[in-house]
């Protein structure tokens, strides 16, 4: 494989993950730490790029565990506990470094950051991976389209967190209802963009 | 003199319903729930994994850091998973099938990983235990509201039994999904907040009534 075809195939995976098999308008990965984070503009940013760095090198690694793993009849049994191994060690070490080497923002992270690493978003694109992934390229793909499309899902609430929760909404579809129902209304918008079904 | 009966709370069941209210958990019912018999498998799912989980789980000690109490808590989760699926593919084989991912998630659902710290393990073991059942049965509550209405409209049956021609093929989609919960999380509010209100009216009503007795 050529370098340009490894990042031509990354590329393509991580466009797929983001519109067409979006983890918060497909598939519901993570939606209610979305609606969480999209409260506050700061919280987007700070969960989209722990989401997107543990997504990308947890997927990374994981590859050279379902390879093997998957080749077994019922390796898939131990697939949840592994992964919550991977993420655990990968979660401990960045805590490390970031209490290491960036002091200050490891007391602002520390009080959420189980919230932006273990979550249905996280171990959802590892899970995704080990079905559409095939190769390394492919792993490193849709784990970093993943985390770009939770942002892309996080700024598009975000943006009408402030009307969806105002006086003109009536008071029992104000905030969680009307969220999930705007929601719903991007998701049919980009089904019927990308023609694309999920197969659920 | 004080009584010790315990009363259990009945707030996990609409008030505090983790589908329809709080939103804690949501993907498995949002995308999978699309007949009566997925909703089955995903509660036993969540049953099974969940309920056992935080029974275990409180024996953790609470000396141990919070970073690592929730990596133990999603590790006994992901254990509980092994017998859950060996004993959902034995009694619904293709219904599982079609819904792993959602029940593999559950590993890392947040009625065991963010409820447990800020309720369950607040309360004595037994209380605690019916507790998380009630919080159980709300989730079951929503999954089979949810599954049997998109079951109707979507493929026309019941629980695999045939009523009428499919309504509504795209009610399976996750959009759907997405706007049905939405609804009935609406009428879940408005259900709750005229039992809070009447609550209060009643409460207000007996206070005039002591008062007025005085």
């Amino acid at each position: 494989m050529t370098l340009s075809t490894v990042l031509a195939r990354i590329v393509t995976l991580a466009m797929t993950s983001i519109f067409l098999q979006n983890a918060i308008f497909d598939r519901a990965f993570g939606a209610n730490v979305a609606i969480y984070a999209s409260r506050k503009e700061s919280h987007v940013t700070g969960f989209t790029l722990g989401i997107t760095a543990m997504t990308t090198v947890a997927s990374a690694v994981t590859y050279f565990i379902d390879k093997p793993l998957l080749k077994t009849e019922h390796g898939y049994y131990f697939l949840p506990l592994i992964y919550v191994g991977v993420i655990g060690i990968l979660y401990v070490a960045g805590l490390i470094v970031l209490w290491k080497y960036f002091h200050s923002t490891y007391k602002r992270v520390r009080k959420y950051a189980h919230l932006a690493i273990f979550n249905c978003a996280v171990i959802g694109a590892l899970f995704i991976d080990s079905n559409y992934g095939s190769d390394l390229p492919g792993y490193i793909g849709y784990g970093f389209g993943s985390g770009i499309g939770f942002f892309l899902a996080c700024f598009l609430i975000n943006i009408a967190h402030e009307r969806l929760d105002s006086n003109k909404i009536p008071r029992i579809f104000r905030g969680y209802p009307i969220m999930l129902i705007y929601i719903g209304i991007i998701s049919l918008a980009l089904n019927v963009l990308t023609g694309y079904t999920s197969d659920f | 003199m004080s009584s010790n009966k315990f009363s259990p709370s009945l707030d996990g069941l609409f008030k505090q319903n983790i589908v329809l209210m709080s939103g804690l958990v949501t993907a498995p019912v949002i995308v999978a729930a699309t007949s009566g018999e997925r909703a089955l498998v995903l509660v036993l799912s969540f049953f099974l994994m969940s309920y056992t989980s935080i029974l275990l789980c409180r024996f953790i000690p609470r000396k141990i850091v919070y970073t690592v109490r929730t990596m133990l808590y999603a590790t006994v989760a992901a254990v509980m998973f092994i017998p859950t699926v060996l004993l959902l593919e034995m009694w619904f084989p293709e219904t599982t099938k079609s819904v792993i991912v959602y029940i593999e998630l559950l590993t890392v659902n947040s009625l065991l990983l963010a409820k447990t710290e800020s309720r369950f393990y607040l309360l004595p073991y037994g209380q605690m235990a019916v507790d998380a059942l009630i919080y159980i049965l709300g989730y079951a509550v929503a999954a089979f509201a949810v599954g049997i209405i998109r079951g109707l409209l979507a493929y026309g049956t019941l629980f695999g039994m045939r009523c009428f021609d499919p309504l509504m093929p795209a009610a399976k989609s996750p959009f759907f999904g997405f706007l049905l919960v939405g609804i009935l999380a609406a009428l879940c509010r408005a259900v709750s907040g005229k039992r809070v209100r009447a609550k209060a009216m009643a409460d207000a009503s007996s206070d005039i009534r002591r008062e007025g007795t005085q």
